[in-house]
């Protein structure tokens, strides 16, 4: 009895196994999507073939969109919107959509396999966003945990982004860290010079990412990046402008502020900078001398932790509260914020209380 | 023990180098399943929920973000850091959107019980009875968050 149970199971589980076998093959060789027509805002055509990821395909196109978990359905940033094609809504994107986003054809492109013609929409921002390699030139210590990071561009050799905007930096493989992740750093370049990306990186506990940059990342070492991305950038106004960052949040000031003095900008700037202590300022002579060259400019590092440095002189507490009295007219006024997101909450929610309403950061999706 | 292909996946990502350097799983040979279980067990005996948990503890972590990095006393006896980080990571289940990094600190004052999470712990805690394991960076003892929290 018993071996007729064992025989029983053993034949339907071979049964099974077949079947399934049959159907890997039978998507391997019958499942031929060919060639697809990938439609881009009634405009731009592209052919595919067919069977691959919508992400992959217009990723092959060097059409990047926006990924943080490099197409594993976990991130919830490919979306865009799909008109024609592409098949019904997934269970495995439902959770990342609001139901107007449905309503409106969304889709997660990470998702959607392209096995007929496809009509798509996306912003027209994201064809400039190209893939880069380049290699490590330079590393500047900055302070104990923060590093500037000079990567000059070999393929292509220079990239067009606005000053403020940001990169998604690809780490390699070392004895730690199984696998590569890509981590969004944002530009301490100026546009103008544009045949390298500058960042600033601190130091994460456990970070992949920046204990590959800090730790094994070398001189002449190849490195991959997509950009340019977001919309962290000044607005065309004469209003006047409160910069306040933290910490590596300086990154994209360092840029605006090359570009600006470039410019010979006229609008009147207050940039506040906060830090724990003295060792956690980095770059201030290099605002000190925008002082000098912009009449309108004045920079303000504030120290949250004046007892462990005796000696320093300038502003101390956190930047929010000392805001108010330095805002001159909140309605002609707008923010720029960059650092980390205790800073942003807390200083977004006492410019609104000021009466600011126009304030811009970067959350990197 | 049979698993699926995307269980496979989460076990690899729980490992150290996936999603984070230190990984989720220390020095805990079980596989994430009995993890799970074992601490599902031990908050049923202690009588509260796993969403219970994820509640209070993003209670405090909500309080303390607006306290700009500093620490911040909630309610009278919790003593409460956010030490928060710019940056993003996914969660190694696969779970919707992007979570923030940092790290949260909380002393109970009135028992000296001291707890540390981070976002991410609240995320696994909420939707799948996730700890992390035993030795790992990050793992929160079931009777620890009672002591730290509800108490």
């Amino acid at each position: 009895m018993l071996g007729l149970i064992i025989v029983n199971v053993l034949v339907f589980a071979g049964i099974g196994g077949l079947l399934a076998l049959l159907l890997v093959l039978a998507d391997f060789f019958l499942a031929n999507y060919g060639d697809c027509l990938i439609e881009i805002n009634n405009k731009k055509k592209l052919t595919v073939k067919g069977g691959n990821s919508l992400l992959n395909s217009l990723s092959e196109n060097d059409i990047f969109i926006p990924s943080a978990c490099g197409g594993r359905g976990t991130c919830g940033l490919c979306k865009l919107q799909v008109s024609e094609g592409g098949g019904p809504l997934l269970p495995t994107e439902k959770p990342y959509l609001t139901a107007e986003e449905i309503s409106q054809n969304y889709r997660l492109s990470c998702q959607v396999k392209v096995k007929t013609d496809i009509s798509i929409s996306i912003p027209e921002e994201l064809f400039s966003i190209r893939k880069f390699k380049g290699v490590m030139e330079k590393m500047i210590d900055y302070t104990y945990d923060t590093k500037g990071v000079i990567i000059k561009l070999i393929e292509p050799k220079s990239i067009d982004f606005k000053a403020g905007q940001y990169i998604q930096l690809q780490s390699k493989k070392y004895p730690k860290a199984k696998q590569v992740v890509s981590r969004a750093y944002s530009m301490a370049n100026s546009p103008e010079n544009n045949d390298h990306v500058e960042l600033i990186i601190r130091r994460v506990p456990e970070g992949i990412m920046t204990t590959f940059i800090h730790d094994y990342c070398r001189k002449d070492d190849q490195l991959t990046l997509t950009g340019p991305y977001g919309d962290f950038y000044i607005r065309d106004s004469d209003a006047d402008m409160i910069f306040v960052a933290g910490g590596s949040g300086m990154a994209p000031f360092k840029g605006i502020m090359e570009e600006l003095c470039r410019k010979e900008c006229q609008r009147h700037i207050l940039f506040f900078f906060g830090a724990r202590t003295t060792k956690d300022l980095f770059l201030t002579a290099e605002m000190k001398e925008y002082e000098k060259k912009m009449a309108a400019f004045s920079y303000h590092p504030v120290i949250s932790q004046p007892e462990a440095s005796p000696d320093w002189k300038g502003l101390t507490g956190y930047i929010p509260p000392l805001l108010e009295k330095y805002v001159r007219d909140p309605a002609k006024t707008e923010g720029y914020l960059c650092g980390s997101p205790a800073l942003l909450a807390a200083t977004e929610k006492k410019m609104r209380e000021i009466g600011i309403d126009k304030i811009f950061y970067d959350s990197f999706g | 023990m049979k698993q699926t292909p995307e269980e496979v996946l989460i076990q690899e990502r729980l490992k150290p180098g996936a999603v984070t350097l230190d990984g989720f799983l220390g020095n805990d040979n079980r596989h994430y399943h009995d993890i799970i279980a074992e601490d599902l067990d031990k908050i049923k005996e202690l009588g509260i929920t796993k969403e219970e948990i994820a509640n209070r503890l993003d209670y405090f972590t909500d309080k303390a973000l607006m306290n700009y990095d500093e620490e911040a006393t909630i309610d009278g006896k919790y003593r409460v850091r956010y030490q928060t980080e710019r940056g993003k990571l996914i969660s190694p289940f696969k779970d919707k959107g992007l979570i923030p990094k940092g790290v949260i600190t909380l002393l109970n004052t009135e028992n000296s019980q001291q707890i540390c999470w981070t976002p991410l712990n609240i995320s696994m805690i909420r939707n799948h009875g996730f700890f992390e394991g035993k030795g790992a960076k990050h793992r929160l003892e079931p009777e620890m968050l009672f002591k730290a929290l509800f108490e």
